[in-house]
């Protein structure tokens, strides 16, 4: 008996390095490729720093956080970036609930076809996607404009990307769109593995649909609801390719987000301390955002 | 009863034939730009859409598949200042090898490393693991845009700048990864791993023996979230690649737009390129697909 | 397995590709690397050109380079840039200090912009007197640095024009307003001409591209020439596009119906829509465009459905002020990499290709005008010799006042912010007072 602390130690010294170990390989890379440049990231944060060659970097201490909250077009960034992400995931989660619950019973074949249907834009790729709705939207000759007026919903061209009160709305539907795919394929198989006794039992019991729904199913996909929410979430925070490739930001900053901001503060205006210092409330937020979610998967 | 069953199908019609009009609008971008690209200059020019090409030609692949040429790969040899050089070929097959080379190294890399680190941080009680785990919780949803600036200084200081190394390691080191599988680690009974100590089994050996049998529907799930992410991850493409001969697909196209906005063809023949044959891989492959995306699902 | 299956399957998908692409030449050939020892001489350097004209064209630049290394050895590795995206290309290389070794694009990147911020080498030595006696003035004066460095060695320039649908005019009845003969209209023709093509048309006839990234010339130009007004102050140390002028260009331009403004589109989205007859007119038209046939290949000087296509200046007001059309000067600096072997290779193919009986191929490649007034390159061709008469309206070369790349971003946004207001005077003179604001900040 005298023996087993020394066991128990051994055995945690064991538990130590065989952990550090197996986390070695995938530690390097982490820490590697984004906890330096991140540490690197709040530090410049402090500093005026820009492409200049003349002129040495010069601390500012919290200067450049004091210039963002006067900086109009941080805010309307700032704005921009939570109405995507507060659209998108709810919209995601809906939309692709819906589709599945519409779809799971159906024959195989003509499920799968409706399930790599709603795949494509996902594997198209987001510049490919965007080259044909910049077409879409065309203000001349797009087959928006096309299809709306034909159905005599709107009778002069709209400029959808070019126009402040639809360009957000624009991407937010290119989003979607590559953005659907794979919670409907989590959906539809998260529907087809709920016991069907259980569903039986309560129609049974006189329960209408949507009883059944809410009170047996939606509990069961749970799981499934919380893990399309976090990779929805994450999904939403990657739209720069979009806003790059179709707007730059505008018109007139209306889809402006943090994320091609930093970019552009960097690039188009040379401030690479200012453009730090976005990132690093960009981070804190997100941070903000993931424990929150978090919280909420733990409850559950 | 009767009633019921009339309520049900009048909503089975409606939701049919909504489904059928989202499922044309998400197949409509693939369709536009496969037909867009074998359609004449004055077609795809015409400003009433021609719904349905009327005259197939190849001159949009050709001016494609000559505008630009690479060697056809590149080899280093080691340890000297000598590579060799493929033959020269169009360049848009270039990248079109060095977007494969690229999702499949950071796929092979990403499924290595993040296996073996959401094992430890499930099953192997270490010190430190609980700060780790938040700070990879936390660095999830972070946009890269975020540390770009560090992040370009760092890769120039190791010498990796313009090279496709420059966006597997940053791929690699996203920590979503390693959050997947720890979720899906935690599943495996701690009978077996204690089982295969007692056969004095080494830990190496219990990870490749007993683990990974266990949780390969999951390294399925993340091998082709990261072959998808890695092959239309855009930004970090945009920002560290800048030869010819090192571009990405997505890259080269989005390059080819700007440099040819008036040849509408052109860009959807490279648009072609750029989509076709992921989505033919993921024909193919769609069942194992599914499969593993719905695996990765079990846990939120 | 399934992995392993999907990469074979990629693989022989991708070969199967590179057989069918038909360009398949040569076999494997071994080649030194990039790397050259600091102290020998460079064996090779790296040239990242903006597409100006067919500089932008690997076939035609190639067969300069291959002309330059038959001659020096020295192998050159040239990468084609964009107006979309080139800016950011050049800053995040610089960024990561791996910078090509020769940029060629206009003064105002090379010397406002990357001469500014310290990136260029100065390229006084391998200008002479002799040198600086055969180029023209106007455009040697705009690569000079406020410091008296040269940051650019020009080779070719030309005046930045409109270009019309003269079919579509003529069908309006709007070609009465045109000057064929001079390529000059005055701001009343301009207006008037605009009105009858809508009338006739419907719709937008002309954009004010504000989508951003390019074709700055244009709108400046169009905006500038209406009223008289200017971009900058003579000295070039001030942007005064506030001025009252500028205010009334924008105001008639924002009350034109044929006229839009169009965030969703930059300069050559604009050329797209104006090949494909959507637009009756085109800001951002030159000579090269002019010589270029469209993709549908009906033919230079035509639309993709055929129809003729002419240059004009930018309208102004009569008996004002002659029109000062955007100059465009295009030339090659150096980057400081701290490779003298390299600087020294790049200042080679700079002579090269600007100071050689090889500049007369450079040139015409370009499509453009000589800066070298001993080089006679278009004497043969109808065309340029028609253009030239625009050359003489050239107006000052301000695209060097300090602040450049945030003054032209900030143009883009003022332009936006005009569109998307009500028009009326306050609201266009909030927002261009913004903009120009924002713009003296950086200069």
């Amino acid at each position: 008996m005298a023996n087993q602390p020394s066991m128990s130690r051994a055995l945690a010294r064991r538990e130590n390095i065989a952990g550090y170990l197996f986390m070695l390989p995938s530690l390097v890379f982490f820490i590697g490729f984004v906890v330096i440049p991140m540490a690197l990231c709040v530090y410049t944060s402090f500093f005026d720093a820009g492409m200049d060659r003349n002129t040495p970097d010069v601390f500012v201490g919290f200067a450049n956080y004091a210039e963002l909250w006067k900086d109009a077009v941080f805010l309307k960034a700032l704005k921009n970036t939570f109405i995507i992400v507060f659209v998108s995931v709810p919209v995601v989660c809906v939309f692709s609930l819906w589709v599945a619950s519409a779809i799971y019973r159906m024959k195989e074949s003509i499920m799968s076809l409706f399930r790599i249907i709603f795949y494509l834009p996902v594997v198209t790729g987001s510049v490919a996607v965007t080259v044909v709705w910049k077409w879409i939207y065309n203000n001349y000759y797009g087959v928006l404009n096309y299809v709306l007026k034909g159905a005599g919903v709107i009778d002069r061209n709209i400029n959808w990307l070019g126009d402040q009160r639809f360009a957000l709305w624009g991407i937010i539907i290119i989003l979607l769109t590559t953005s659907v795919g794979q919670p409907i394929v989590l959906y539809v198989s998260a529907l087809g593995n709920v016991d069907a006794t259980l569903v039986e039992a309560a129609e049974v019991d006189g329960a209408t649909d949507m009883q059944t729904f809410w009170k047996v199913r939606w509990p069961l996909i749970m799981p499934t609801t919380l893990y399309i929410l976090v990779i929805t979430t994450i999904n939403s925070f990657q739209c720069f390719a979009l806003i790059q490739l179709l707007t730059s930001g505008g018109p007139n900053y209306a889809t402006e987000t943090v994320m091609y901001y930093i970019y552009y503060a960097a690039f188009k205006l040379y401030r690479f301390g200012y453009g730090n210092a976005m990132g690093v409330i960009l981070a804190i937020f997100i941070g903000l955002l993931s424990a929150l979610q978090f919280r909420l998967a733990k409850e559950k | 009863m009767n009633t019921g069953v009339k309520r049900v199908t009048a909503y089975k019609v409606v939701s049919v034939i909504l489904l059928i009009l989202f499922a044309i609008l998400f197949a409509f971008p693939l369709y536009w730009i496969i037909t867009g690209a074998l359609k004449t200059p004055a077609a795809i020019n015409a400003t009433t859409p021609e719904w349905i090409p009327h005259e197939f030609t190849l001159r949009n692949f050709q001016v494609l598949f000559t505008k630009r040429s690479a060697p056809l790969y590149e080899l280093p040899i080691p340890f000297t200042k000598l590579k060799v050089l493929g033959a020269t070929a169009p360049a848009a097959i270039r990248w079109l090898l060095n977007t494969v080379f690229m999702a499949v190294m950071a796929m092979l890399l990403t499924c290595v490393t993040a296996a073996a680190a959401g094992y430890a941080l499930a099953k192997k009680r270490f010190r430190g693991r609980y700060v780790i785990f938040s700070l990879i919780v936390a660095a999830m949803a972070l946009p890269k845009q975020v540390i770009l600036i560090p992040l370009i200084r760092e890769i120039s200081a190791l010498g990796l700048y313009d090279n496709i190394w420059a966006v597997i390691f940053p791929t690699v080191g996203w920590p979503f990864g390693v959050f997947l599988m720890k979720q899906f680690s935690e599943g495996i009974p701690g009978e077996m791993l204690e089982a295969a100590r007692i056969d004095g089994a080494s830990e190496l050996r219990t990870f490749t023996s007993v683990v990974v049998p266990i949780i390969k529907p999951g390294i399925g799930a993340l091998a082709i979230f990261t072959f998808i992410n890695s092959w239309n991850d855009y930004f970090m493409q945009l920002i560290m690649l800048t030869s010819n001969s090192n571009l990405t697909i997505s890259l080269g196209i989005a390059t080819m737009q700007a440099e040819n906005s008036t040849d509408y063809g052109l860009i959807m023949a490279g648009a072609a390129l750029a989509s076709v044959p992921i989505i033919i891989v993921f024909l193919i492959f769609q069942k194992y697909f599914t499969q593993g995306i719905t695996m990765g699902a079990v846990k939120g | 397995m399934k992995k392993f299956l999907a990469i074979a399957l990629a693989l022989v998908m991708v070969l199967g590709l590179a057989a069918c692409g038909g360009t398949v030449t040569s076999t494997e050939d071994a080649a030194p690397s990039a790397n050259d020892a600091a102290d020998g001489a460079a064996t090779s350097i790296t040239l990242w050109t903006y597409p100006i004209g067919g500089w932008g064209d690997e076939a035609t630049v190639k067969s300069l380079t291959d002309a330059f290394t038959a001659e020096t050895g020295i192998a050159v590795t040239v990468e084609y840039l964009t107006y979309a995206d080139g800016d950011d290309k050049v800053n995040t290389a610089l960024t990561a200090g791996q910078g090509p070794d020769l940029i060629m694009e206009g003064p105002e990147r090379l010397v406002a912009n990357w001469g500014a911020t310290g990136y260029m080498v100065d390229l006084s030595d391998i200008i002479s007197p002799d040198d600086i006696s055969e180029l023209n003035v106007a455009a040697m004066e705009a690569c000079y640095a406020p410091t008296g460095e040269v940051y650019e060695y020009p080779l070719v320039m030309t005046a930045h024009c409109m270009g019309v649908n003269l079919d579509a005019f003529k069908e309006a009845g709007a070609d009465q307003y045109l000057d064929l003969e001079n390529h000059t209209w005055t701001t009343e023709q301009f207006i008037a001409a605009v009105n009858a093509l809508e009338e006739h048309f419907g719709g937008a006839v002309g954009a004010v591209f504000c989508g951003g990234q390019g074709g700055d010339q244009g709108t400046r130009a169009l905006v500038n020439n209406l009223y008289e007004g200017a971009f900058t102050d003579p000295d070039h140390t001030e942007y005064t596009w506030d001025s009252e002028e500028n205010i009334k260009a924008l105001k008639t331009l924002y009350d034109l119906k044929g006229i839009e403004f169009n965030p969703a589109i930059a300069g050559g989205d604009e050329i797209a829509l104006f090949y494909n007859e959507t637009l009756k007119m085109a800001f951002c038209w030159n000579i090269a465009q002019q010589l270029n046939p469209n993709s549908a290949d009906t033919g230079a000087g035509k639309t993709i459905n055929g129809s003729e296509i002419v240059f004009m200046a930018f309208p102004c007001e009569d008996n004002i002020r002659p029109v000062q059309l955007q100059g465009g000067i295009w030339g090659f600096g150096i980057f400081d990499n701290g490779n003298q072997a390299k600087i020294d290779a790049a200042k080679q193919f700079i002579q090269f290709m600007c100071d050689s009986e090889h500049t007369i191929d450079a040139v015409r490649a370009a499509n453009f005008f000589p800066v070298r007034t001993t080089v006679n390159a278009w004497s043969d061709n109808e065309i340029m010799q028609e253009y030239n008469k625009l050359m003489p309206m050239l107006g000052d070369y301000y695209q060097v006042t300090p602040g450049w790349a945030q003054a032209r971003t900030a143009w883009w946004n003022m332009l936006q912010q005009v569109g998307q207001s009500d028009g009326s005077e306050a609201a266009i003179k909030a927002a261009v007072e913004q903009f120009c604001a924002e713009a003296n900040a950086g200069a």
